[in-house]
């Protein structure tokens, strides 16, 4: 392919409570990590595409162009979107395009600024009208679970596996960001902590099934195939990219227990990479909650609908790193997910695309995995809204 | 949402729960389109409007919310779920209300899903107290639970009358209550006020009407509970009804909201005769409603000795001239400036002018008014067959009608306050209906209603055949809501909790 956009270079901030900065001061240092290991300065920066959900509501920051701006000093072109995904993909069309050779992506969110109010906001945004018939940002997680639950027909002993397989993503998760100098929350929990809180909550899902609210910012440098050979030795590829949509209006959709956007975005992506998803054995998911993580392994394919949960179980039985998938292994959010990495909406993808990015170069420190031949290829999966968007992308240290 | 315009069109589709069907492939829709997603262009115009606002859901999944946001923080934990219509054609969120969920109290889900559930006009969610009201109909209570399920469908009238009387009625109460000694009453649940029961009151009468609403040419709500000083309830009552004929968003209905403490709705009885009278009014019907969520201090406060008798509820009668059900046979109203209760505007409560309100005020007025009437028809007190006095406490109207000479089997059924409380406005109005939901055809009624300030309005009525055709689309009965096995008795500090709102 002409102009196939590399990553050349990343940076994030750790995500968390940032009560003492500013949100420019946390693009700032996502920022200046990518331009050290790079090398690229602001100058040769031809285009920038930042993305956050909420700036304009947590910050009242309206005009997010103009911060960035004088933050670099630069009058180039910039545009924001709603997620790193979203602004990957834009600056991956203007690569492809030729328009530009070198471009910065980044991503930010602040919402401890606003964590009084920061739900129902997500709430409002995320699906009005179940916000207005007193919906939380849970409430659709729970209800689309007992969905599945129901569709799938699990009870009995199926069912007390569900739980604990859902448990056991979170424990996953945590013991993968212990390692994760960058997560929100570096310490292990366990399959009874996360029981524990859910019969207080006295909900399907509790405390330990959601990912926290989130300050932190990411960013990563894009170039060109060909510009990129000449900065780095080992730029990481974006082989495929993809997006798709589904109606804001959760209980209006056909489907209840699975995302029809991720499943579009996912088919499109691996068409245009021109892999195929068995390649792929390292997975950044969007577990917004644990169950949120099971749906997308199946939305993308990995396992048939309604029995992720199963492979999940065994996988788990005794703890280890990766899921099963016809006798290879499968790498989950080796960041610690959006559950333990954090989730500052903007920024999110930026880390996924981080650990990926991280993994592939082999410069993962204590959460490199350990399987060389097959480490070729990685695949984020980045949500908006309760999947309102999907956002799908390929990413490899070789060129097909 | 403090902004009126989105709060407007959210209420406009919300509390009606407007959807619409295409013509061509039957999907429907939660909102209000000109065109089907599926047909597209060719299905222009060829969208039928449809109102799940009278429809029965079921509860297909459901959770509980136990940390709701900010604007639902008051009602600490609820159940919230999907709801489907029409088999699953249309699928909408909602919360159940009129439950309290107690702390660490395990709700097993399995149980309720599957359940039918019937909406319920409510407040959405808390604002500011500068802030329009929200309300919304994704509000949903179990059918049969209280609230029995009522198809609402247009009768073709049998007969019309030469003179108009009244048609139909409803009378709305809560399913909460308090018992203090021998004295129950009702207390709304916390997202109710007196426009949320007035709807209810006003859809339960259109349903034991059988009328169409768009024949609705007048509304008028008397309240002293209106929760905005100004702006009226009667658009509201109008709007999510129906009344009038519906173009471009506008009811072609007049709507007006009257004021004299306890009598502002009795006062119209007269007014909405007159107009469907009037040969060139060009109004087949009108309603009347009396709501309020009957204020008083807390108790141990100034004002607070009425904290023992309010209530909660509203009751609607719709006026018309096919199909009576009782005819007016006459009136007598009186007036004095009297203070014996008032409410200085801004003040949350009114306040009580102790024993100047007995022989000064309630009596002198109730007697005054139902003599004169009596003796403008020629009526002793063995010609009538109910007395209905407005209701402030227990001892009042019973004192009232032994000295106008009525014998307890002429008042029993009208004593409503031991079972309800003083609920203002629809107060005397619920004694009324809960003597038409026993009385026998060819039955004289008079009610005296009582309003401070003060004022008393006495009608004497005439019951019809067609009182016992109509009982069967009258199953929300006044007997019905005074002993009902899904009642739900609370505390006093809760209470007050409801009664003060969201």
């Amino acid at each position: 392919m002409r102009n196939l956009p590399a990553i050349v270079a990343v940076g994030r901030t750790k995500f968390g409570e940032h009560y003492g900065k500013e949100p420019e001061k946390l693009i700032e240092e996502a920022w200046l990590t990518a331009s050290k290991d790079s090398g690229i300065e602001r100058r040769g920066l031809e285009a920038c595409y930042l993305s956050d959900c909420f700036l304009p509501i947590t910050n009242k920051l309206g005009l997010e162009e103009g911060f960035l701006s004088e933050l670099t000093e630069l009058h180039v072109p910039m545009e924001v979107t709603r997620s790193v995904s979203a602004a990957l993909v834009t600056a991956c069309h203007a690569i492809q395009a030729g328009v530009y050779k070198t471009v910065l992506v980044g991503g930010i969110e602040k919402m401890t600024d606003r964590w009084d109010k920061i739900r129902d906001d997500l709430m409002l945004l995320e699906d009005p009208w179940s916000y207005y018939a007193g919906g939380t940002p849970e409430a659709n997680h729970e209800l689309m679970l007992r969905a599945y639950i129901r569709k799938y027909g699990l009870t009995g002993e199926n069912l007390e596996k569900l739980k604990i397989a859902l448990a056991q993503i979170a424990v996953k998760n945590h013991a993968n960001a212990v390692k994760n100098e960058y997560a929100q929350f570096q310490r292990a929990i366990t399959v009874e902590q996360v029981f524990k809180a859910r019969k207080a909550s006295r909900k399907p899902l509790g405390l330990y099934d959601f990912a926290p609210i989130s300050d932190g910012a990411s960013a990563l440098i894009l170039t060109s195939d060909e510009l990129a050979k000449k900065i780095t030795d080992k730029p990481v590829y974006v082989l495929g990219h993809s997006s798709a949509t589904d109606f804001l209006n959760f209980p209006a959709r056909d489907d209840l227990t699975h995302f029809i956007a991720s499943k579009t975005a996912m088919r499109n992506s691996f068409s245009r990479a021109e892999i195929s998803p068995k390649d792929v054995q390292l997975l950044e998911l969007y577990d917004q909650s644990t169950f949120m993580e099971l749906i997308a392994l199946e939305d993308l394919g990995f396992y048939e609908p309604g029995t992720a949960w199963k492979v999940i179980y065994d996988s788990c039985q005794d703890y280890k790193t990766y899921y099963a998938l016809n006798g290879k292994k499968l790498f989950v959010n080796t960041d610690g997910g959006l559950k333990a990495d954090g989730n500052p909406l903007g920024a999110t993808g930026g880390a996924q695309i981080f650990e990926i990015f991280k993994q592939l170069r082999g410069e993962a420190g204590d959460r490199q995995i350990q399987n060389e031949r097959e480490n070729r290829f990685g695949c984020t999966h980045e949500l908006e809204g309760f999947g309102t968007k999907a956002y799908v992308c390929v990413l490899g240290k070789e060129q097909k | 949402m403090s902004s009126g315009p989105i709060e407007r069109r959210i209420s406009y589709l919300g509390d009606r729960l407007r959807a619409s069907r295409c013509q061509l492939c039957g999907k429907e829709y939660f909102e209000l389109r000109d065109y089907c997603g599926v047909c597209g262009r060719k299905s222009f115009g060829k969208m039928d409007s449809l109102d799940l606002f009278y429809e029965k859901g079921k509860l297909e999944l459901c959770t509980l919310i136990t940390e709701p946001t900010n604007k639902f923080a008051k009602l600490e934990s609820y159940v919230f779920g999907l709801v489907s219509f029409h088999d699953g054609q249309i699928m909408v969120p909602g919360r159940i209300t009129d439950q309290i969920v107690p702390q660490a109290e395990m709700v097993d889900f399995s149980a309720l899903e599957g359940k039918e559930v019937v909406p319920r006009f409510r407040r959405r969610y808390s604002v500011g107290k500068c802030d329009v009201i929200p309300t919304i109909s994704l509000a949903f209570t179990f059918a049969d639970e209280y609230y029995p399920y009522q198809h609402y469908s247009v009768v073709e009238p049998k007969k019309e009358y030469v003179t108009p009387g009244i048609v139909s009625y409803g009378v709305y109460t809560s399913r909460f209550r308090i018992k203090e000694g021998s004295i129950e009453r009702s207390v709304p649940f916390i997202d109710e006020d007196a426009i949320t029961a007035a709807v209810e009151a006003g859809k339960l009468a259109l349903i034991h009407a059988g009328l169409d609403s768009s024949s609705v040419g007048k509304i008028y709500v008397g309240s002293e509970s209106n929760p905005y000083a100004v702006k009226p309830i009667a658009s509201k009552v109008a709007q999510v009804l129906k009344l009038g004929e519906e173009d471009e968003d506008v009811q072609a209905v007049d709507a007006v909201d009257t004021e004299f403490a306890c009598k502002a709705s009795s006062s119209m009885f007269k007014d909405a005769v007159s107009l469907i009278n009037y040969p060139k009014s060009g109004i087949p019907a009108a309603m009347v409603i009396g709501t309020d969520n009957s204020q008083s201090a807390p108790r141990g406060c100034p004002g607070g000795e009425l904290d023992r008798f309010v209530g909660f509820g509203a009751s609607a009668f719709i006026f018309g001239k096919h199909d009576v059900i009782a005819e007016i046979e006459g009136w007598y109203s009186c007036t004095s400036d009297t203070p014996d209760f008032w409410r200085r505007d801004g003040e949350p409560f009114p306040m009580h002018g102790g024993r100047f309100t007995g022989e000064p005020a309630y009596f002198k007025h109730v007697r005054k008014a139902t003599k004169k009437l009596m003796e403008k028809l020629n009526l002793r007190s063995k010609d009538v067959d109910y007395f209905v006095a407005h209701q402030p406490n227990p001892r009042f109207p019973v004192k009232i009608a032994k000295e106008l000479g009525f014998k307890e089997e002429q008042y029993r059924d009208s004593l409503q306050v031991c079972n309800f409380g003083n609920t203002y406005s629809g107060c005397s109005l619920l004694g009324l209906a809960a003597v038409l939901d026993v009385a026998a055809p060819e039955e004289r009624i008079i009610i005296t209603s009582y309003g401070s300030g003060a004022g008393s309005d006495s009608y004497s009525i005439k019951t019809t055949r067609q009182l016992t055709e109509k009982r069967a689309r009258q199953r929300m009965t006044v007997k019905y809501q005074a002993k009902n096995p899904f009642l739900n008795y609370v505390d006093y500090t809760t209470y007050r909790r409801l009664k003060m709102g969201m």
